[in-house]
């Protein structure tokens, strides 16, 4: 019996010693990541050595449930502990190799990771892949409309050579002083497409596709000079030799919006207006604002995103957050109201 | 260096005045002085973090200079708390942290106030930031006490205080399950704004390496108990220093570019 208890307390210590070894060489290999980058990293924990580190990390912390009775009897110690399995079951199912697995195991064949570049009015079920292959979707989206929305008031930033500079808010029309030595600035009009006649020189808003956000700035002078000036959003600081100030017109964005309908066998079958931290959810598939056409703003590029082992991983990231709440804080406080009403 | 001729600069420096008088007169054994006016900085704090919030119009926890605002406010009611209900000591300490994280706010990073870019709208964002900015306070105070564990003494000399051994464990147990909530909230923020759960991002590798330190001990402390108290002290630095390290060096440096990078 005593050789019996001193084995198992030398097969516990054994367990605990693996489980200290293996959170070690993560937080080295968390750091070395650190350096070398995302993708990189990315690389390195889908390689064959970590698929091996991270197996090695599941079968000690199984090895411990079973190793460590009180681990599997008592709640909260096992909520924190299965939560950790339960993500890395999760990651693992998720990643590509699990993606693989699926398809030899299951026979389910799911994109893992791609992108599509969808025009407005076009419907699309082709996903560009990372090794610049394509693959198809057991359905179509469709991009309705897609718009770029600013925070509002916009401001003009006017400065002096020199350095001084004021914020105007952009109000056409409106006159803005600059003070007494400097002189007056009124905002004539704004372009979303600026666009201007080779002969002549005349300046217009081309309905066209296009995108070049410009305002028509008059400024009068200390002197009683008038003269008109253009800000460019996209060419920040724009000034001729002849100019007194430098005219800065930058919109800040406050969302990116696709509107997005899901068809199937001819059918719309959902439909979902996608933002940043709002993407479309279906048929296995997370659909995310990725980017768009920065220069006519007609098209969005839509990240799509397998959803698979997702569920574990945040019914673990769950069980862990309770577990350690509970062990750490809610049993404290339970015990103390106890203490309190004896 | 930036120094703020604002009423914002104003409230940080007198906040950051008030705390250091506060730490002199508790140095000074002047202890009930020095709390009056610790607590009269941590108002002019909340009076500097209200200010801001309402100049910004949303929550100002958006960049390094508001996060340092932030922590600043919040070293009171955590020393407050750890006192009171924990029974750890540290309030002398707590004083000059309170005066130490202002002081990036008010003479290094910029006060401009920014507009919240998509993928900050988020209602993720203000837990998300809040709880990690909590714990983080918590591990700076469990770092004061691994520290005087190392010196072998224990300043406040109050007998209901624990020892800085079990109070450095005490203080963990509070920061560490909010820690763990803050990592778990910025995955699944990840994950709904760009597309993943886990990036292996710079600064979210750093903050894994600092959560996984905190694991470490807890182990380590269970195995070996309080035997090897310097070695427990010493994960409870090393966790502090990768805190340190997410907050400010993975930020800054454009050696850790990425998806959080504030340098770019």
């Amino acid at each position: 019996m005593g050789v019996k208890e001193s084995s198992k307390k030398k097969f516990r210590r054994a367990v605990m010693w693996s489980a200290l070894t293996l959170i070690i060489l993560l937080i080295f290999l968390s750091i070395y990541g650190a350096f070398i980058g995302a993708e990189q990293t990315r690389n390195l924990v889908n390689s064959l050595p970590l698929s091996v580190y991270w197996l090695a990390w599941a079968l000690v912390l199984i090895t411990a449930l079973a190793a460590f009775r009180r681990l599997a009897r008592v709640p909260r110690l096992l909520l924190m502990h299965g939560g950790c399995v339960f993500i890395l079951a999760g990651s693992m199912w998720g990643s590509d190799a699990g993606h693989k697995l699926q398809e030899q195991l299951l026979g389910i064949d799911k994109i893992r990771t791609g992108r599509m570049a969808i025009y407005e009015g076009q419907s699309k079920n082709l996903v560009a892949l990372e090794n610049n292959q394509q693959a198809k979707l057991p359905f179509s989206v469709k991009l309705t409309d897609f718009r770029i929305e600013y925070y509002k008031p916009v401001y003009l930033r006017v400065q002096t050579r020199e350095g001084r500079s004021w914020k105007i808010p952009v109000e056409i029309g409106s006159d803005f002083s600059l003070g007494p030595d400097f002189g007056t600035v009124t905002i004539i009009r704004a372009f979303e497409n600026f666009k201007i006649t080779i002969e002549g020189g005349i300046v217009y808003d081309d309905p066209e596709p296009g995108y070049n956000p410009a305002l028509e700035v008059q400024i009068k002078h200390a002197d009683g000079a008038v003269r008109t000036q253009y800000a460019f959003e996209r060419s920040p600081g724009h000034i001729h030799p002849e100019d007194k100030f430098v005219l800065r017109y930058q919109r800040i964005i406050s969302d990116y919006i696709s509107e997005l309908e899901v068809i199937k066998n001819n059918k719309v079958v959902a439909k979902k207006n996608i933002e940043v931290n709002h993407p479309l959810h279906f048929g296995g598939y997370h659909f995310y604002q990725h980017s768009y056409d920065a220069e006519a703003g007609q098209y969005t590029i839509l990240e799509v995103v397998s959803d698979s082992g997702l569920n574990l991983v945040y019914a673990g990231y769950l069980m862990l957050c309770v577990g350690v709440f509970w062990h750490l804080w809610l049993r404290h406080i339970f015990t103390g109201i106890k203490l309190k009403s004896e | 260096m930036e120094i703020k001729y604002t009423v914002q600069g104003l409230l940080i420096y007198a906040a950051m005045s008030v705390y250091l008088l506060a730490f002199v007169m508790s140095l000074l054994r002047r202890r009930k002085v020095g709390h009056v006016l610790y607590l009269f900085g941590f108002i002019i704090a909340v009076l500097a973090f209200g200010y801001r919030w309402y100049d910004v119009r949303h929550t100002p926890l958006q960049n390094l200079f508001e996060v340092f605002l932030c922590l600043g406010m919040i070293c009171y009611p955590v020393s407050f708390f750890c006192r009171r209900i924990l029974q750890v000591g540290g309030r002398c300490a707590d004083m000059l942290i309170g005066a130490i994280v202002l002081f990036p706010a008010g003479f290094i990073f910029s006060a401009e106030p920014q507009q919240l870019p998509p993928a900050l709208q988020s209602w993720l964002f203000v837990p998300h930031v809040a709880v990690y900015m909590l714990s983080y306070i918590f591990m700076a105070k469990a770092t004061f006490q691994a520290l005087t564990q190392f010196a072998g003494k224990s300043y406040d000399g109050d007998e209901k205080l624990l020892p800085p051994e079990e109070a450095t464990y005490r203080t963990i147990c509070a920061g560490f399950p909010l820690l763990t909530l803050g990592l778990v909230l910025g995955s699944w923020w990840g994950k709904l704004a760009w597309g993943d759960y886990w990036g292996w991002d710079p600064k979210e590798l750093w903050s894994l390496a600092s959560w996984l330190v905190y694991v470490g001990y807890f182990h380590f402390r269970y195995m070996f108990g309080k035997k090897h108290a310097r070695i427990n002290s010493t994960w409870v630095i090393a966790g502090m220093a990768a805190i340190l390290i997410t907050l400010l060096w993975a930020n800054l440096s454009r050696l850790f570019s990425g998806l959080h990078s504030y340098a770019t």
